[in-house]
Formats: structure tokens, C-alpha cells, sequence
């Protein structure tokens, strides 16, 4: 007994001694009064309130250990399975095919793709023999082909080699991509601009380099699908108005800024997205009264001019030419040299600042090697002879208007686009007594809901009818000898369904008298589908 | 005098005041009698040692590993966060600073005038007070052929690289940053002849998207050869390489699919799978074990909450990761696929060309049949010298991309210089075979017409797999040098790759320095640790007597701590040229403290005195 309680006292002694030693070394630690003092005031012999320290630090040191990583498995949708059972799902788990094989449809859509052999060009030869004129292929001011082109391209590939071999962060800078972007600027008349090595990927870069999650994006409900793609990778707040619309667009605007100051949410940054002439169909924005809204509503513009850039204004400088808007007026004016000057890749103008932060957070600027030393001067080039020769647009533009006087009054054929535009769509219009169409104008004057991308009262059509009847229109106009082309559209992967056309594009290089031939075959061509199917 | 192009390059030599004793525009060494050289020394280098040759192969039956990574010393990991820390402070300070007494410089930065500031100074911190510091080492402007040597357009700046002025002076410098796997970078040769005459025929317009009238015979005829020269059924091509993958996997997969990505995957594969609205998961580079398990769990998991089982499940990698030297375990993948049944998708932007005995890329280093994996897809900028990507695989699933990519509908297509150029120098790696007797009027014209029953007909022909093209297969109005025609041209820019890649590669680890990667891999990534010295070794390498350029990486493309130095090799490189970087290594590493790998070490003139051996090793000596 008395050994027992005598071990006790030792044991006492040692941990009455063990605990001065620890307190005198935890005061020599510096900074350990302040601890001392911070759980004898918090303690206010109070044991609920130091349990409930004990409790939130036990806490705080559970949430930083536990792994943030696999987030998968420690939620609650997560299933435990030991490893037999997971042999076995992995054993009956049968993927779909990688692809899907093309149905007869598509494959007969591949195959009637026209084979250029050769060059391209107003007159090209096809892979079927026969000599067409083209009314398919870009090539508005008639620059492919071009003699001087030619020879500047070649004397480039001599000094430059074909490929820049490096991205331009890394040595694939060269002097004549400096020069492009300069002549591009010097042309619009803007402060700078960017090159991109492909036109499709430009806006789509352009626009999440400046939007962010939270900027606002006011956007046109026909805007084309490279557009559709950067708005979706910028995971901006998206606002759509009625395509080509400015009283939609100013309405949409208002809005905006009212649920802004409803909520008494910060600035953010906002943007206008259109086109100048719109890929979708030919439409031409009001530029002035674009600018006249943006100012009005501190937005800023992101014009896509891939379509109009080397078409309209006097020289083919585009809608800020043809309405006479000075560039700097547009923030972000994105356009393409592959189409506009007939070489390759695509642009953005715009101020020092614009230009400048894309060369870092462009995507597809930043991550792709850079043109090709040739196609750049080639664009160089073109530029050169557009400012110089003035008639190229002036014979396009005429071209333009045989085209359409023909095509304006043809009994089967809508036509949306612009009078000015390049682009022509030519729509069905389907004879009255058949109407696979109605536009329902039911309850029209309501506004369409802006946080949706489809308008109100969409027109109603046939997607698959009128691409086979336009199908076997182009089919016509080609054993006519004219190549033209139905607006080719990833159906269902765009976010609007676009009305079925047929894309005609007017070039300098053919003559009137061609352009009035083509035209009429294209509408024989229209008249004889439409016509017999009544 | 033998070497006629050596006396010819006048076009191509664009500074007067030529040094000759550099060994960058003319050789040391003149050439003997009996050696002919055709290339331009400046943009192909001379090498006539026969014993400076290798063949990229996997050595078959032993395990895939490349390098162990080895970690640097403590202090070293310490100095580079201390010095983050600091810069990233001043930093801070000079924005606080600034923006109250510097208002206008600040503008852009701030709201202003009812406008949100453009760019957020958060975003924009990492550019404007760390990038910005080191500017003079990125998008230096060039001029000329990007080959073995470059010719640098001189720049300074006097307001602390936020404008750069060119002073209208040039400096030649040796290039080992250029994607120039196999020199095709020239701007004379058989491929340029090729492309000339090209745009004399065809223009540079390709007029429009290839589903509305922008389909050229060219396209067809590089396709077919594509197919061919990767051993698949079918390929197609887009006009950038940045979009082939961005605008092609939305084509693959959907939503209820699963895309597994390695984490080191390049920035279009991320672009393309955000597109495509697919789901994503990442595995640890080059993990093997890390990539089972997460098949193991997708699997018997499913979809997240449904738990419906994923429509597919496709697995992206790089066949060589451009920043890391690493090239995937295809071997082992190979293996996972036919348990886990998923789709493979192996990038090879940087290893076609550069890797494999017949640079067929790593499917050829591995010895995998090509048919087995799904999508290979690849650029033509890097090894090719030309511009865009391809596409390679089944013929039904590139015909269902080709309608439902958004390339073909949407984007422009190649041109004619560009595809000239693919043809060009595809052809030169694989030979051709010319037809027995005079071929029938247009062979070209024969095989555009039917070209998949044609393609498919060829391929079965040869039986040995990569096989020759055939010159019905080329366009018939493309002159074509005898070097190409015998293989001899390609066979020749394959082994002096193969030997530049392992000499480098082996040689720096010899010296001392931390590198990553495969031995055969022709991108080199240099350890530099500190953000500080990437710009000083870069401006060292710059302005030695022999100038080098060099790219240095740094975060957000690497770990913030693993700043490199990233080396890519050409088959243009001579020996000699690969002495020199050692050597210019040797004395940068020494002052920057950069020899940190434990291990034996030479010094630089034994290794470059025992290269052969060094690189013949199965093992490293």
C-alpha cells in the first residue's frame, strides 16, 4: 500500500517537475506570451468557450489536410467498389464507336465537294475536265493569281525558307510579319495590329482574351460560328439582340444597365460583338449607329469584318471606309487576309493596348507558329495594289449589281444580303401554294428575351428539304458550267439554325458580261429545282 | 570547287559585313575534293563524318523510362521563392506607388471614364512586373531562313523593355530554338525549288474553306500522302496547327464523353476539349500507375451523379511533350487500351519527323503499329518547314471529321505553297518510287479522281510498312531532285538528327547540368530554377563571340520553380555546332551555378572528344 502510494508521489513529482520544465520552455519560446495570454483571456474560466477553440482548430487543421485534388472521390455521388467489382464494369462497359459511320446523305455531300485542279481563280479548271466560272471561292478583288503577288512570294521564300518555325514569342517574329501588321494598321488607320496564322481562329481568340467571367457581351443573334465559339470560351455573361437590329440592340443595352443598377454590381467590363457583313447571310451593320450606341452606353466594339475587310468602301477597307467611321472608333477590328487579300490568316486592329495584351493572352497568337514568310508579303502586296488601284473595287462593286439585278426580281429567290455585299445568299422563296415556311408574326411586338439566343418568333423552315433542293440547285448551275455553293453549317452545332442559302461570292476578276451569264444560270437554275417540285 | 552552293548563297546571306571566321556563314573547315555539299552551310550545315550519324529507335523489350528527374539542391529551391517573393513585392509596391502619383501611366489599368479597365491589373501582374523585366529575351524580331543559323534584327531599350527600338544592325546567330527537327527550313533545296514552282502555278490563294470551293487537287494529293507516309487509311488537313486540334476535337467528343488528359498537354488540346463540352479529368505526366487508376475509377463510376456509363472515353496525349523531352509510354498505353477499351488521341506536333527510324514519329520509335491508334494527329510546322496540322486514322472517322470538324466547314484551307511544301519534303523522307515504264498522261489526275480506292489499293502494294511514295502520288508538274527520289535526302536529316539529339542530351548530363527527358528527344529543357537567371543566361548565350540563341520558358508554361532553358535540335545542327553549345554551356553554367546533378562528371573537351562513344552507348557511359 504504502510502496504504491509512494510510486504516486514519485509519478506526481515527475510530472509536476516535467510540467515547470515544459512551462519555462514554452516562455523562452519568443512570442509564447502572447499565446499564453490570448487562452488565458479567451478562457474567462469558461471550459465551453475553450472546447469550442479546441473544436475550431481541430477544424481548420481537418480542412487543410484534407486533399483537394480528387474531389471525385470524397463526394457524395462517389461509390466505393472493391477491385473485383471494378474489373468486372470495366470488363462490360462497351464504348460507342469513335465515329459514327457517314450516312449515304453525307457521304453524297462530301463527294459533290468541286475539285479545283489547278489554281483557283475566276475561270478555275475542275477535277471533272470542265472550265466553270467561279462564284464559289473567295476571291473578291481578284488578288489570286495575281502576277506581282506571285513574284514578291517567291523572292520571299528564297530569303525566308516556307515556315517561320517557331511561335512568335520564340524567333518566329520576322520583319515582314512587323510589316504586315503595320501596313494592316497604316491601311485601316488604326494605332496597331496583330497577325493571326489562321482567320477562323482569330476572333475566337480575340474575344476571351479580353472578355472574363463576368464581363458583359451584348451580341447579335446572327453572329457567325468562330464568334459563337469565342463567346463560349470567354464564359462571359452573354446578352443577345435581334439580328442586325439597333433598336433591339439599344433596348438590350438599357437593360443591361438597369439590372446593373438594380443590383449594384461593379463595373465590368462590356462588349458589342457583330459583324460588318455577316457570314450568315450578307447583312451589313449600321456602323454609325453602332458607334453612336456604344459611346452612348460605354461599351466597347468587337467588330468581325472577315467578310467586308478587301470588299466594300472605296479601296476595301471595309464598313469603316464605306460609312466613313474613322477604325479607332472600333476597339477590336478583327478581319481576314485569307479571304479579303487572297493569302492566308487573320488580323485584329486596334489601339497599342489592345494589340498589345493579345500578344500575350491571344491564345491562338501565343501558341501557333507564325504565318509563313510568303503568304505574309503576299498580303503585304495586296494591300499595296488595293490602295493603288481604286477601279478593283469600283468594277467589284458593279459586278455586284449585274449579279443582283438579276437575281433581285427572280421569282424563286430571297436574297437578305446587303445591296453592297460581296456575299450574296440566295434563299428559296417557296411559290405560295406550298409552304414548308410560315413566319408567324402572331405576337410580334413583344422584344425577344435577351438571356436567350433564340429570337422570339423564329421563321420556321425545312433545314434538310431546302439543303437538298439547293443541293441540286448548285448541281444545275454546275453542268451550266457556273460553280457556286451552298452555305456550308455544322447543323446542330450552331446555336441559331441558319436559313439554308446558297453563297454566291461576286469577284472583279470576271467580266460583266460573265457575272450577268453566271447570274442567269444561277437563276434558270432556281427556276427549274423550285419550279418542278410544284 | 566542289561545294557550288557554299559560293552561291549570296541571296540568302543578308549581312555585308560578313564574318567568315565564325563558322556560321561558311565552314571552318573547307571541304575535301571528294565532298559535295548542295545545302547552303548557313541554313544546313556541312557534315561529312559519316560517324556523326544515329537512328531514334526504341530499343525493343526494355521498358519505357526517360530520364529521372532529379531535384535540385535546397538552397536552390529556396533562393528561387525568395526571389519570387521579392520581385513580386516590389511589384506590388511600385503598382501602389504608381497609381496614386502616376495616374496616365496606370490609365489602362483603371476604370476610367464609365469604361472597366481593359485589363485588370491582377490579370495583367505577372506580365507587367515579371515578364516585363526580361523582355529583351522574348519575340526578338527576325529575318531570313530560321535554319541551323538566324539572322537577328538588333533591338534595345531604354525605358526598361517597355518599347524596344532597333538600332538597323543584324547579328547572325547559331538557332537551336527553331522547331527545325529535320531542316527543311531553307530557302534553297529541292522543297524550295518545288514551292517555287508551285506559286508560279498556283498563286498563294486557296480561295475559301474546303467545303465551299476551296478544295484544291493539292489538298487530295497531300491527304493521300499524309495517310501514306503516317501508314493509315485516311488523313485529312487543316491550314493551322493550333486549330487542328482546337477545331477538331469538338468533333470527336461531346457531352457524356470523357476526355483524360495528361497535365502537360499542350494549350490547343485544352482549348479543343472546353469546346467540345466534354467532361475532363488530368493524370500526372507520364504516370502510368496515376492513369490506371483513373480509367479504374471513371469506369466503374460513370458519369458524374448519373452514374450513366461515359458514351466514350478518349485519352490525349503527346507523343513528345515540347517542354519537357518526354515522349509518352506508348507501350504501356497500348497495353491499358486493350483492357480499358478507350480511344487514344496522341498529339505528335513535335515528334513527327523528329523521332522513329523513319520519323513516322513515336508509333515508329516504339515499333506500335500506327493503325492501332486512333487519332494521330500532328503539325507540319515543325519538321516539315511548312505551315497547319493533320489528322490521321480510320476512314470513317476522318470522313465523319471532315463533315463534322469545324476545319473543313468553317476555317480556310491550306495553300498551295504550304501544301507544296508538305508534299516536298514528305516525299523526301520517304523516297520515291518512280514507275517502271513512262507512266499514262496524268497520274495525278488518276488519283484525285478515285483517291481512296487508289490509296487503299497502294497501301496493300507495299507491303513494307512506312513505305515509298509513289510519283503518281506527287503532283506531276513537281521537279523532283534525285536525292529524293532514292530516300537519301531524308535518311541523311534522320540520322544527323538522331545523333544531335542523343549528343546534346547526353553531353549536358555529362557536364553536369539538371536536364528532363528521353535521350532521343530533339527538345532539350535545361533547369535554370531562378527566374533571374533565364534572362541572364539567355543574354549570355546572346552575346558571346559565336552568338546562340535560346528560348527560356518560364511559369505559366512550367512549374513556378522549374524555369528552363529549352534546346531544340536540327538536323541542320553539325557537329561542331553541338560543340559549341556544350562548350558555351560549360562557361554559363559554371558563373550561373546551374551544374547541380549529382553523378559523374567529364569535362567539356573529353566529352567532346569521346561524342561518338557517348552517343553509341545503349546505356550512358
Amino acid at each position: 500500500m504504502s510502496s504504491s502510494l509512494q510510486s504516486l508521489e514519485l509519478l506526481l513529482a515527475f510530472l509536476s517537475r516535467s510540467y515547470t520544465t515544459l512551462e519555462t520552455n514554452f516562455y523562452k519560446i519568443p512570442g509564447s506570451a502572447v499565446v499564453a495570454r490570448y487562452v488565458k483571456s479567451s478562457h474567462q474560466n469558461d471550459p465551453g468557450r475553450t472546447l469550442l477553440e479546441v473544436i475550431l482548430i481541430i477544424f481548420a487543421i481537418r480542412t487543410l489536410l484534407q486533399s483537394r485534388t480528387r474531389g471525385d472521390q470524397s463526394g457524395k455521388h462517389f461509390i466505393q467498389f472493391d477491385e473485383k467489382e471494378i474489373d468486372e464494369l470495366v470488363e462490360e462497359w462497351t464504348p460507342e464507336p469513335l465515329a459514327q459511320p457517314l450516312t449515304p446523305q453525307e457521304q453524297a455531300d462530301l463527294a459533290s465537294v468541286p475539285v479545283i485542279v489547278g489554281p483557283t481563280g475566276p475561270k478555275p479548271k475542275l477535277a471533272s475536265g470542265k472550265t466553270v466560272i467561279n462564284l464559289a471561292s473567295y476571291n473578291f478583288t481578284g488578288l489570286a493569281g495575281n502576277e506581282e503577288i506571285k513574284a514578291s512570294a517567291v523572292d520571299t521564300l528564297r530569303k525566308y525558307g516556307l515556315g517561320s518555325c517557331g511561335p512568335p514569342g520564340f524567333y518566329g517574329t520576322q520583319d515582314v510579319h512587323i510589316q504586315l501588321e503595320q501596313d494592316i494598321a497604316d491601311f485601316l488607320g488604326t494605332e496597331a495590329a496583330i497577325l493571326y496564322s489562321q482567320a477562323f481562329a482569330t476572333i475566337s481568340s480575340v474575344i476571351p482574351a479580353f472578355g472574363k467571367r463576368g464581363d458583359v457581351i451584348v451580341a447579335d443573334r446572327g453572329v457567325n460560328f468562330a464568334i459563337q465559339k469565342g463567346l463560349q470560351i470567354s464564359r462571359c455573361t452573354v446578352r443577345w439582340y435581334d439580328h442586325n437590329d439597333m433598336e433591339s440592340l439599344e433596348h438590350v443595352l438599357e437593360t443591361v444597365e438597369k439590372e446593373r443598377k438594380k443590383r449594384r454590381a461593379p463595373l465590368t467590363r462590356r462588349f458589342i460583338v457583330t459583324e460588318g457583313i455577316f457570314d450568315n447571310d450578307g447583312a451589313m451593320a449600321d456602323l454609325p449607329k453602332l458607334v453612336e450606341l456604344k459611346k452612348k452606353y460605354k461599351y466597347r466594339l468587337i467588330l468581325d469584318e472577315s467578310i467586308s475587310f478587301g470588299s466594300v468602301g472605296r479601296t476595301g477597307r471595309g464598313l469603316t471606309e464605306l460609312y466613313n467611321v474613322p477604325a479607332s472608333e472600333v476597339d477590336m477590328l478583327v478581319g481576314s487576309c485569307a479571304t479579303g487579300l487572297a493569302s492566308a490568316g487573320g488580323f485584329c486592329a486596334g489601339s497599342h493596348i489592345v494589340v498589345n495584351h493579345q500578344r500575350i493572352n491571344g491564345t491562338s497568337f501565343v501558341f501557333s507558329a507564325s504565318m509563313p514568310a510568303a503568304l505574309t508579303v503576299a498580303a503585304s502586296e495586296g494591300i499595296n495594289i488595293l490602295r493603288n488601284t481604286p477601279s478593283i473595287l469600283s468594277t467589284l462593286q458593279e459586278n455586284i449589281r449585274a449579279v443582283r439585278a438579276i437575281l433581285d426580281r427572280a421569282e424563286y429567290i430571297t436574297i437578305p444580303s446587303h445591296p453592297a455585299s460581296a456575299t450574296i445568299h440566295l434563299q428559296i422563296r417557296w411559290p405560295t401554294l406550298q409552304v414548308p415556311m410560315h413566319a408567324s408574326n402572331s405576337s410580334s411586338n413583344k422584344p425577344s428575351n435577351p438571356l436567350s439566343v433564340k429570337p422570339r418568333d423564329p421563321p420556321q423552315f425545312d433545314v434538310e428539304l431546302e439543303e437538298r433542293v439547293l443541293q441540286d440547285i448548285v448541281e444545275e448551275a454546275l453542268s451550266q458550267g457556273v460553280m457556286v455553293t451552298r452555305a456550308k453549317r455544322l447543323r446542330g452545332q450552331e446555336l441559331v439554325e441558319v436559313r439554308p442559302s446558297i453563297r454566291l461570292a461576286v469577284t472583279a476578276a470576271l467580266s460583266r458580261k460573265d457575272c450577268e451569264k453566271a447570274a442567269s444560270v444561277v437563276k434558270a437554275a432556281f427556276a427549274k429545282v423550285v419550279g418542278r417540285r410544284r | 570547287m566542289s561545294s557550288s552552293a557554299t559560293s552561291s548563297s549570296e541571296d540568302t546571306v543578308l549581312d555585308e559585313r560578313q564574318d567568315f571566321t565564325d563558322g556560321l556563314s561558311y565552314p571552318r573547315t573547307p571541304p575535301t575534293s571528294s565532298q559535295v555539299f548542295t545545302t547552303v552551310h548557313s541554313e544546313f550545315g556541312h557534315c561529312g563524318n559519316e560517324d556523326y550519324r544515329y537512328t531514334s529507335r526504341h530499343r525493343a523489350g526494355t521498358p519505357y523510362e526517360s530520364y529521372p528527374e532529379q531535384d535540385p539542391p535546397y538552397y536552390i529551391l529556396l533562393t528561387t521563392y525568395i526571389s519570387y517573393l521579392l520581385v513580386i513585392c516590389l511589384g506590388h509596391l511600385r503598382d501602389f506607388v504608381g497609381k496614386r502619383f502616376r495616374h496616365v501611366n496606370y490609365r489602362h489599368l483603371l476604370p476610367w471614364n464609365g469604361y472597366a479597365a481593359l485589363n485588370s491589373d491582377f490579370d495583367s501582374f505577372y506580365t507587367r512586373r515579371l515578364k516585363l523585366r526580361i523582355d529583351d529575351c522574348f519575340s526578338h524580331p527576325v529575318t531570313g531562313v530560321p535554319g541551323r543559323t538566324i539572322m537577328l534584327l538588333d533591338r534595345y531599350s531604354t525605358d526598361y523593355n517597355k518599347t524596344m527600338i532597333p538600332t538597323g544592325t543584324r547579328t547572325r546567330a547559331l538557332n537551336i530554338s527553331s522547331y527545325n527537327y529535320l531542316g527543311f527550313a531553307q530557302g534553297n533545296g529541292p522543297c524550295a525549288d518545288a514551292v517555287e514552282t508551285s506559286i508560279e502555278r498556283y498563286g498563294v490563294s486557296s480561295g475559301g474553306t474546303r467545303l465551299e470551293g476551296g478544295t484544291l487537287d493539292l489538298h487530295q494529293q497531300a491527304e493521300a500522302l499524309v495517310a501514306r507516309f503516317m501508314g493509315t487509311e485516311d488523313a485529312l488537313i487543316s491550314s493551322m496547327g493550333f486549330a487542328t486540334n482546337s477545331n477538331i476535337i469538338p468533333g470527336l467528343v461531346n457531352k457524356g464523353c470523357l476526355v483524360i488528359s495528361d497535365e502537360l498537354n499542350h494549350a490547343s488540346i485544352r482549348y479543343g476539349v472546353r469546346l467540345s463540352g466534354a467532361n475532363v479529368r488530368m493524370f500526372k505526366h507520364n504516370d502510368m500507375q496515376a492513369l490506371e487508376r483513373l480509367l479504374r475509377e471513371v469506369i466503374s463510376q460513370g458519369q458524374p451523379k448519373t452514374h450513366r456509363p461515359w458514351k466514350k472515353i478518349l485519352v490525349i496525349v503527346e507523343g513528345l511533350f515540347s517542354m519537357e523531352g518526354t515522349l509518352a509510354n506508348l507501350p504501356v498505353i497500348m497495353e491499358l487500351k486493350k483492357k480499358y477499351k478507350f480511344y487514344l488521341f496522341v498529339d505528335e506536333a513535335h515528334s513527327v519527323g523528329a523521332m522513329g527510324p523513319h520519323g513516322r514519329g513515336v508509333t515508329d520509335y516504339f515499333g506500335v503499329d500506327p493503325n492501332s491508334v486512333d487519332i494521330l494527329m500532328g503539325t507540319f510546322t515543325k519538321s516539315f518547314g511548312a505551315a497547319g496540322g493533320y489528322i490521321a486514322g480510320k476512314k470513317a472517322v476522318i470522313d465523319r471529321l471532315r463533315i463534322q470538324g469545324h476545319s473543313f466547314t468553317y476555317a480556310e484551307s491550306m495553300t498551295p505553297p504550304v501544301l507544296t511544301q508538305v508534299i516536298a519534303s514528305m516525299a523526301s523522307i520517304m523516297g520515291i518510287t518512280m514507275p517502271a515504264e513512262k507512266p499514262h498522261s496524268s497520274p495525278s489526275l488518276a488519283l484525285l479522281r478515285s483517291s481512296s480506292n487508289e490509296a487503299t489499293l497502294a497501301m496493300s502494294e507495299a507491303d513494307i510498312v512506312p513505305g515509298t511514295a509513289p510519283a503518281s502520288a506527287l503532283p506531276s508538274w513537281m521537279p523532283l531532285s534525285p536525292v529524293m527520289i532514292d530516300g537519301s535526302d531524308g535518311r541523311h536529316r534522320l540520322s544527323r538528327l538522331a545523333f544531335n539529339a542523343r549528343y546534346l542530351n547526353r553531353g549536358l548530363r555529362k557536364l553536369g547540368f539538371i536536364t528532363y527527358g528521353n535521350d532521343d528527344s530533339p527538345v532539350v529543357p535545361l533547369l535554370l530554377f531562378h527566374p533571374g537567371k533565364m534572362a541572364v543566361f539567355s543574354r549570355m548565350m546572346r552575346t558571346r563571340q559565336i552568338p546562340i540563341v535560346v528560348v527560356v520558358v518560364a511559369y505559366p508554361a512550367t512549374p513556378l520553380v522549374t524555369s528552363r532553358v529549352r534546346f531544340c535540335l536540327s538536323a541542320s545542327h553539325t557537329k561542331e555546332d553541338i560543340d559549341i553549345v556544350l562548350r558555351a554551356c560549360d562557361e554559363v553554367g559554371e558563373v550561373l551555378d546551374l551544374k547541380q546533378a549529382p553523378g559523374e562528371r567529364w569535362p567539356v573537351e573529353e566529352i567532346i572528344s569521346r561524342a561518338v562513344e557517348i552517343v553509341r552507348a545503349p546505356k550512358m557511359p
